[in-house]
């Protein structure tokens, strides 16, 4: 935070609260969740920038999605996801959210998230340092500034797509649509 | 008139401010204490800021009213509690008030939780109502200490008594005043006493299906209640203040030493909670009780 932000802060006092009060989620998927502890911990001190862990999806508004990304796994990813209060990011950590990674030729896996839920950004690498969740945020804080990390409208808007391919994967979903399928008005 | 309609507008701003302010330098002081850097002293803000901009869920109407029930509750309570000269209406009623008030808060908080019908929710809440049955106990009996020694309920008279620095921590009732500070992270729901709150057990208990601002508010009241509990310390046994400044420094030293309390130690689990605050706070505002009662 400087002040140049002054400004920003009159302006638009919500964006700059979720832009510099990122809570994140809990949530173990893969082997990728072995980077968090030392970046929330002393060593990297996730807080300096507003980062904190939170336990319920109800509080966070960010999610990392930690490596691969198992079939019963995105089940719970998307439960997650849709019950997190609106303006939410969802990032994708490490190599196997992205294209499968390691796991491309698996049975079990599932290869590009972002068909599943909407994503903000990506965090490339296998493992990536914990200076990459750093710059992750960063970056997503310009986003948020130029009004790009619009993912959850995406989601909003174009439920059906996701919704259908949410099925394709799992079957017939035993609970009922967020949104209206026809998408938009709701 | 007017100053009294003054004071009563100011005094729960002020509780306000100084409850955010506690919260940042909470964060701000476990991070150093953990060797960290730590938020910004303003962190809490911007969570606030946030946290009002969010999309709300609610669980129905009374989910969103036990919450207001809670906060209104602590409200009120600032209002019996003298902050320095400030003491809107701190004449009437007294202790026995405050004892009565205080009840609002956690009966709200378990309103709203009933309402959530998590189970996260209902075991925080029994956690918080057994961790209650274990402070109140040594609570009720420093009250009774003091309304003794003082020969009144009134709390303006108490501080009115320790003028002059006769403060109450350095009299016969130095017992009770150390079994208050030993109850008082119980009260606060600080560690090692945050079972009832607990993140990694239980998914942050009663807060769990809170989100947006009835978050917003839960933090508040959060606020509130460090302010309240601090506030009672040193009006009861610091002596209070002559104005507003003197009284923050007080409420300042007890609250950064408590901080240090919470940086420093794990959690218990429940039973060896009950087990620590039914013994030596007990025995110490006991022993107190017993002092000044052969004293007088």
């Amino acid at each position: 935070m400087d002040r140049k932000d002054i400004k920003k802060w009159f302006k638009a006092p919500g964006k700059m609260g979720h832009k510099y009060s990122l809570w994140a989620i809990y949530f173990c998927t893969g082997c990728g969740i072995i980077e968090i502890p030392p970046v929330i911990t002393a060593r990297w001190d996730a807080e300096r920038f507003g980062v904190i862990p939170v336990a319920t999806p109800r509080q966070a508004n960010l999610f990392l999605i930690t490596g691969y990304v198992s079939v019963k796994t995105l089940r719970a990813i998307i439960r997650t996801y849709e019950q997190m209060p609106d303006p939410k990011y969802a990032v994708g950590f490490g190599s196997c959210p992205i294209n499968g990674g390691m796991y491309w030729d698996s049975y079990n896996t599932i290869k590009h998230l972002d068909k599943y839920i909407p994503i903000d950004g990506w965090i490339a690498g296998c493992m990536p340092r914990p200076e990459a969740i750093f710059v992750a945020v960063t970056h997503l804080w310009t986003l948020i500034d130029q009004g790009k990390a619009k993912a959850y409208v995406n989601y909003r808007e174009k439920y059906k797509y996701y919704r259908e391919n949410q099925e394709r994967v799992l079957g017939k979903l035993d609970w009922p649509p967020l949104y209206s399928i026809g998408g938009g008005n709701d | 008139m007017v100053i009294k309609v003054l004071e009563i507008i100011v005094s729960p701003i002020l509780a306000f401010i100084v409850g955010v302010f506690f919260l940042g330098l909470f964060r701000k002081i476990t991070a150093r204490l953990h060797w960290r850097y730590g938020p910004p002293i303003i962190q809490p803000v911007l969570d606030l800021i946030k946290l009002f901009h969010q999309q709300g869920f609610s669980h129905g109407p009374v989910f969103d009213l036990g919450i207001i029930l809670a906060l209104a509750g602590s409200i009120i309570l600032v209002l019996f509690i003298p902050f320095g000269g400030i003491c809107p209406l701190s004449n009437s009623g007294g202790l026995l008030v405050i004892l009565y008030i205080m009840l609002f808060a956690p009966l709200g908080i378990a309103l709203s939780g009933g309402e959530g019908a998590n189970p996260n929710i209902s075991i925080g809440v029994s956690r918080k109502l057994i961790l209650a049955l274990g402070y109140e106990v040594s609570f009720l009996l420093v009250l009774l200490t003091l309304m003794t020694y003082y020969n009144t309920i009134s709390i303006v008279d108490i501080v009115e008594n320790q003028r002059n620095f006769q403060w109450a921590l350095f009299s016969p009732l130095a017992l009770s005043g150390i079994a208050y500070f030993l109850i008082l992270p119980a009260m606060l729901g600080i560690r090692p006493f945050d079972v009832a709150g607990a993140p990694q057990e239980i998914s942050s208990g009663p807060a769990v299906e809170y989100g947006g601002r009835h978050l917003g508010l839960f933090h508040i009241w959060h606020a509130f209640s460090l302010f309240i509990y601090i506030a009672l310390f040193v009006d009861l046994f610091l002596g209070g203040g002559s104005n507003p400044l003197t009284f923050f420094i007080k409420m300042l030293v007890v609250f950064i030493l408590l901080t240090f309390i919470h940086g420093v130690f794990p959690r218990f689990r429940i039973e060896q909670a009950i087990k620590y605050l039914w013994k030596w706070p007990v025995i110490i505002s006991l022993l107190g009780l017993i002092l000044v009662m052969i004293i007088r």
